[in-house]
């Protein structure tokens, strides 16, 4: 397998402080109402505890990305050396195809620049050596960088519950699923 | 609830109009095999090219850079968007050639190179609004609600040129397509209140609407006005576009995204 950096969540760490959306926005002071990470909640159907559980989500770096392909003016390409999907913001003419075909809702429209923006998993820091901003702010290590051709935990799932199941488009995300909490009586 | 996509249903509807027309001009022609149902063509065509153009021109009200609109051409090995426009300009090419050199009876080959290039448009807008992020019409269902406009507005449009002996068999087509547009439209949200969670979220906010319901009256007012004249009033056409409008606002409305549900059951 090629080398293909994905987020690892582990929903057992996360604790929902959205120190990671906030990390992202310090670090690309993205304009008013555009997120490109959101934290969400799980509903109770899927986690009916009194202590919650997260999934922190952004671009998933599909192996076979949507936005890529239904893209009019190729403003997508995958990376080979790495696998991430980088948009080309000066390419992108603002017709939102990837907004309405991306099913995890990582595109966004930005309303100033007219354009769709989203996640490329700080590209620019991790070709310096860096976490991208997200994993780095992360205070409870829930959210990580993993190569997926190296990757050898085993208790992973690609499709936890709360995540669209795309087989075609096959994200990297990769989530360790919330254990039961403790119950303490006293 | 997403955008209406005002342009978009402007794009669609018009475009679906005037590839109904060119493709009703076929069936007339050549219902016979004389070319007795040709009359007018000048105009009709007309008709079609300018619809066709204030389609393209509306469409370009969507985009962030209008500009920049023939870039879109860029993707057509996998992006079905880029093959829209490609279809679409060739028809609206195709539409105005056919302007240029009609006379009172028009070309037939034009009439079949615009009915083939108008397939190629509604085959791959139905794949570009198919996508999986909106499980209720990421299926064949944008296609035939695309198909059935274009029917219901060519034939109703039509109808304006096809002089008496063409005037029943338009009557006809459209009876039928307005049929086959009210079963798509009632079966496909019902249908979908036993998918899964944004499938019936979807028929929900479908059922809920007043788009949806808007459209469904005009095609039962449509129906109603061709089973008591037996015949397509002049009038009637404008009336299915306007319902075609409406339903086509919902379509973008009321249609959820995957997305919207993150965090919960799918």
């Amino acid at each position: 397998m090629k080398k293909q950096y994905a987020f690892l969540v582990d929903t057992e760490r996360c604790i929902g402080c959205f120190t990671c959306a906030m990390a992202c926005r310090n670090y690309y002071h993205q304009v008013e109402g555009v997120v490109w990470r959101q934290v969400h909640p799980l509903s109770e159907e899927i986690y009916p505890h009194r202590e919650r559980a997260f999934l922190s989500l952004s671009c998933n770096h599909c192996e076979n990305p949507a936005c890529l392909n239904v893209c009019p003016v190729e403003a997508y390409t995958k990376r080979e050396e790495d696998g991430v999907v980088v948009h080309h913001q000066e390419k992108c003419i603002g017709c939102g195809n990837c907004i309405r075909s991306c099913p995890y809702g990582a595109p966004k429209y930005n309303p100033v620049e007219k354009r769709a923006e989203k996640c490329s998993l700080c590209h620019e820091r991790l070709d310096a050596g860096l976490d991208p901003a997200c994993v780095q702010a992360c205070p409870t290590d829930a959210l990580q960088l993993v190569d997926l051709a190296e990757f050898e935990r085993t208790n992973e799932v690609q499709y936890p519950a709360g995540y669209p199941r795309m087989e075609g488009l096959n994200p990297s995300t990769r989530f360790v699923l919330p254990k039961t909490p403790k119950m303490v009586r006293r | 609830m997403q955008s209406m996509e005002l342009p978009l249903v402007l794009f669609t509807v018009f475009s679906q109009a005037a590839i109904g027309l060119t493709l009703m001009r076929v069936v007339r022609t050549t219902a016979d095999g004389t070319g007795s149902g040709d009359r007018d063509a000048r105009r009709e065509w007309g008709l079609i090219a300018g619809l066709m153009i204030l389609g393209m021109l509306g469409s370009l009200f969507h985009l962030g850079h209008p500009l920049y609109a023939p870039t879109a051409l860029k993707h057509l090995g996998t992006a079905w968007l880029s093959r829209e426009v490609l279809f679409a300009g060739m028809f609206t090419g195709v539409t105005v050639l056919a302007v240029l050199v009609a006379g009172m009876t028009g070309r037939p080959w034009l009439a079949w190179l615009g009915t083939l290039l108008g397939l190629g448009v509604i085959v791959s807008a139905g794949m570009t609004y198919a996508p999986p992020a909106l499980p209720a019409l990421n299926n064949a269902l944008p296609f035939a609600f695309f198909l059935t406009s274009a029917v219901v507005l060519g034939a109703g449009f039509g109808s304006w040129f096809a002089g008496e002996e063409r005037a029943p068999l338009m009557a006809r087509i459209f009876t039928t397509a307005l049929v086959v547009g009210l079963v798509l439209n009632l079966a496909a949200p019902c249908v979908w209140l036993s998918g899964g969670t944004v499938m019936r979220m979807t028929g929900e906010a479908w059922l809920g609407s007043g788009f949806y319901w808007a459209h469904v009256a005009v095609l039962l007012a449509c129906l109603g006005a061709v089973w008591k004249t037996r015949t397509v009033p002049a009038w009637l056409p404008v009336l299915a576009l306007l319902g075609e409008l409406a339903g086509r606002a919902g379509f973008f409305a009321d249609t959820i995204h995957t997305a919207a549900n993150m965090g919960g059951l799918y």
